[in-house]
């Protein structure tokens, strides 16, 4: 495989995990979270310095699920206090505040980053293999979730939490823990990116960024772990097959973005049942 | 005597109405209680601080002896009591049958951590297609919870209550917006789940069929108990009477 | 003297954040609707209004075609968006905004270019005053003066023409002004019409002020508002005023003191979040449960 190749295979190994995890908190319990850009970030820089203090490959890991999951905890509590909508607002402001935290601690770095962080030693190709095992591991994860009770239970608190409650189910309990996972998952992400790049600034986990985590998702189908996994992958292989979707690539995730919710809201996941379906009756 | 369900000197005001002022009953196991009275004497935002859905401003109630006040829906589901809603909530994009195995799988879902260990739904499965004939929703499993009509949502909900193994049932307004067959046909479902020895408190408008089947009414009128007692009895009392005729010249000292 | 300055500049930022933020409410309180792409409304009255004053030759006439112009967009994105996403829950006409919102502010960078667009012409810019040792600029003043007179406008609107007063009656009990014969579909083109304009001025003020429009300038400015209507309580258009005025002075006081750990704007998201723990309602309440 060439260096490009590499490059890209760990990217997309990278992506699937955030959106498969972002999945996890939107898609199977139903909480719309704009912020996950910001947890990836924690995880990033929570590697970064313990790479460049240490340059102990599974401490770095480690800090960098901690360090997701804790800020996710945090916003999931203040899920716990606030609407809907508000929800929506909180999490596209936790974007905002990370950036701007970020770059003003001298000891992250500031507005020029963390440069210089040491390499994990196992070499580019290395690198893609440790990235798609994480991958792989959390597709598993979010598969055996999605069977098991909790998925279930995550499903009827996304539907109607008073609902839920009336069978027993605590909703404030089941919240919390999809925020949990799917941070830590996040903040994984962000220590995986820190390997591979080497360098980080807080303006890359932008707002931005969290918009287009949530087209993967939306495109590939909210709730559908394969889908967002194919989502992932088209959005990340797009602009490097078609040049101009590298240009235009704010307009074309967006465009795809507004144009999958209007017209097929279940995403390419709900498309590929439509065309099972069919397949089936004839 | 502690009794399935028991509440003591409960009260609550919304933004200065006192909608419930200072009640007190206690119901055993085995009841069959009807909550009657006009609009607007507090039965609804009774059932719901019975259900954990309100925190009463003052007051005890407790399940089984426990004292329960502070704690919301969720744990006194887990404790034995089930409830049904005025206004239907089944999970709309959940299969009739999912709705009530995920009832029935409330021991798994007690917690999250339970909940990520147990996949196998088989037992849930069996049970819950049971309580499905039962109430008379055979043959409709696969369908969308949404897509039922009213008659059948509502004894879905029934049967997801049914689910959660309890001791106790509130039903708020079960015969709410249903047609003469359809009423007949939950009062039955309602019986039956009394005849397994449910404890049933309900709170309905159709004076009718709750005089048929409770044997004990409670009356409420301006928040407070006006009658406790067997329906006919409950029926002939001139303080009952004037409060639903609203001419508002009983009060709760001529009873 | 400079605290009166900050007072000044905190009071001409939370004008703008007002002109911005209303229509962000308006929406809300009518279609339960998070207007994510507002942002690219403002941004696209920000450029009408550099691109006529230029053309034309007048900054007066800008304006004007910003604020009629504007509208016809904002009307467009909720007849072409948000119309047949009603019948989801709001998330995804929501998350539907936050796509347009990111599509538009690519659009404006290929369109009107990355670098930037500036008047031609502007005899405010520099312009500054000083009274009694206190420094105000014209533009500053220009924007509190638009925002007081386009503020009364709306309070004599709604409360004495016929129009007017069916808009707010719609807005707060929808079921009973249809009762009485008020179209809910006119009401709420109105809405958008309304706020977009207000939006078209405020990008136009914005651009004055800084004597520049680029691609981004929404972005901020957007999501400060979002915070600005949870604070101000979702739907309240009173509300709104209020924490707007209170987010320009916070933040022009605040950097003073928390400059040092937290960029300026972030100091929006923290005090929303703060706020939120505090008072989940919001400064005056939500409307509805």
């Amino acid at each position: 495989m060439s260096a490009y190749q590499i490059s890209i295979v760990s990217i997309i190994g990278i992506n699937v995990i955030l959106a498969v995890s972002l999945n996890m908190i939107s898609g199977f319990c139903g909480q719309i979270s704009l912020g996950h850009a910001a947890f990836f970030g924690a995880g990033a820089y929570a590697a970064a310095v313990v790479m460049v203090g240490t340059a102990s490959v599974p401490l770095a890991i480690v800090a960098a699920l901690v360090a997701g999951s804790l800020l996710g905890i945090v916003v999931g509590f203040a899920s716990l206090r606030v609407r809907t909508d508000f929800l929506a607002v909180t999490t596209i402001g936790v974007n905002f505040l990370f950036i701007g935290f970020v770059r003003k601690q001298a000891w992250l770095g500031g507005e020029m980053g963390i440069s210089g962080i040491p390499a994990t030693g196992l070499g580019a190709a290395g690198n893609m293999i440790m990235i798609l095992l994480f991958a792989a591991a959390t597709i598993a994860l979010s598969l055996y979730i999605s069977r098991s009770w909790m998925g279930f239970a995550f499903r009827a608190v996304g539907e109607d939490e008073g609902a839920a409650a009336t069978i027993g189910i605590n909703a404030a309990a089941y919240k919390l823990a999809a925020f949990g996972i799917g941070t830590a998952l996040a903040g994984l992400a962000g220590g995986l990116y820190a390997f591979f790049t080497q360098f980080i600034t807080a303006d890359a986990f932008d707002f931005i960024l969290s918009v287009t985590l949530m087209a993967m998702v939306v495109i590939g189908g909210i709730g559908s772990t394969w889908g967002v996994v194919v989502g992932a992958a088209a959005l990340t292989l797009l602009p490097e097959a078609i040049r101009f979707v590298n240009d235009y690539r704010l307009l074309v995730y967006g465009g795809l973005l507004v144009l999958v919710i209007r017209l097929v809201p279940g995403g390419l996941a709900a498309l590929a049942q439509n065309v099972l379906l069919r397949v089936r009756r004839s | 005597m502690s009794g399935a369900l028991r509440l003591d000197d409960v009260a609550m005001s919304f933004g200065g109405v006192q909608a419930v002022a200072g009640v007190s009953f206690a119901v055993d196991t085995g009841d069959f209680v009807g909550l009657i009275g006009p609009n607007g004497a507090g039965k609804t935002t009774l059932i719901r601080i019975m259900a954990g859905l309100l925190r009463p401003d003052r007051g005890r109630v407790a399940l089984a002896g426990r004292d329960v006040t502070g704690e919301g829906t969720a744990a006194r589901v887990r404790r034995g009591l089930a409830l049904t809603h005025q206004i239907v909530r089944p999970f709309r994009e959940m299969t009739v049958l999912d709705n009530v195995v995920l009832a029935a799988g409330y021991r798994h879902t007690s917690s999250p951590l339970r909940a990520l260990l147990h996949v196998d739904r088989r037992d849930e499965s069996e049970r819950s297609a049971a309580i499905l004939a039962q109430v008379g929703l055979a043959g409709t499993e696969r369908k969308l919870a949404g897509s039922l009509p009213l008659g059948q949502m509502k004894r879905l909900e029934v049967a997801r209550a049914l689910a959660v193994d309890p001791k106790v049932i509130l039903l708020d307004e079960p015969l709410a917006g249903l047609n003469h067959t359809e009423a007949t046909k939950q009062v039955e479902t309602i019986s039956q789940v009394h005849m397994r020895g449910i404890t049933v408190v309900l709170v309905e408008h159709n004076l009718e069929e709750v005089m048929r089947i409770c044997r004990r009414l409670i009356v409420l009128n301006n928040g407070a108990v006006i009658g406790d007692g067997e329906p006919r009895a409950i029926m002939a009392n001139p303080v009952v009477h004037d409060a639903y005729v609203g001419s508002g010249r009983a009060t709760h000292a001529d009873a | 003297m400079y605290y009166v300055d900050l007072a000044v500049t905190g009071i001409s930022f939370g004008c703008m954040y007002a002109m911005m933020a209303v229509g962000l409410t308006l929406v809300y309180g009518l279609l339960r609707i998070l207007h994510v792409a507002h942002a690219a409304v403002f941004a696209l009255g920000a450029y009408i209004t550099v691109l006529a004053a230029n053309a034309i030759g007048s900054l007066a006439l800008g304006f004007l075609a910003s604020v009629v112009v504007t509208p016809i967009f904002g009307m467009a994105i909720y007849r072409l968006l948000y119309e047949p996403l009603l019948k989801y829950r709001p998330d995804v006409p929501m998350i539907a905004s936050v796509g347009l919102l990111v599509l538009m502010q690519d659009a404006f960078r290929i369109v009107f270019g990355e670098q930037g667009i500036t008047f031609r012409h502007n005899p405010l810019s520099f312009t500054t005053f000083n009274v009694s040792g206190i420094t105000v600029s014209a533009v500053q003043i220009a924007i509190i003066v638009a925002a007081a007179v386009v503020f009364a406008g709306l309070h004599v609107f709604t409360t004495r023409t016929r129009i007017g007063i069916g808009w707010r009656a719609t807005v707060s009990r929808p079921q009973i002004a249809a009762s009485f014969g008020i179209d809910p579909i006119k009401v709420r083109y109105l809405n958008f019409a309304i706020g977009s304009a207000l939006a078209a001025l405020a990008g136009g003020l914005v651009g004055l002020l800084n004597n520049f429009v680029d691609p981004g300038i929404g972005f901020v400015v957007s999501y400060k508002a979002l915070a600005i209507i949870v604070l101000g309580g979702l739907g309240s258009v009173r509300g709104t005023l209020v924490a707007s005025l209170v987010l320009g002075l916070v933040e022009a006081y605040g950097t003073i003191f928390i400059g040092a750990w937290l960029d300026r704007d972030a100091i929006a998201f923290l005090a929303l979040i703060v706020m939120l723990m505090i008072r989940p309602q919001g400064f005056t309440g939500a409307r509805t449960a």
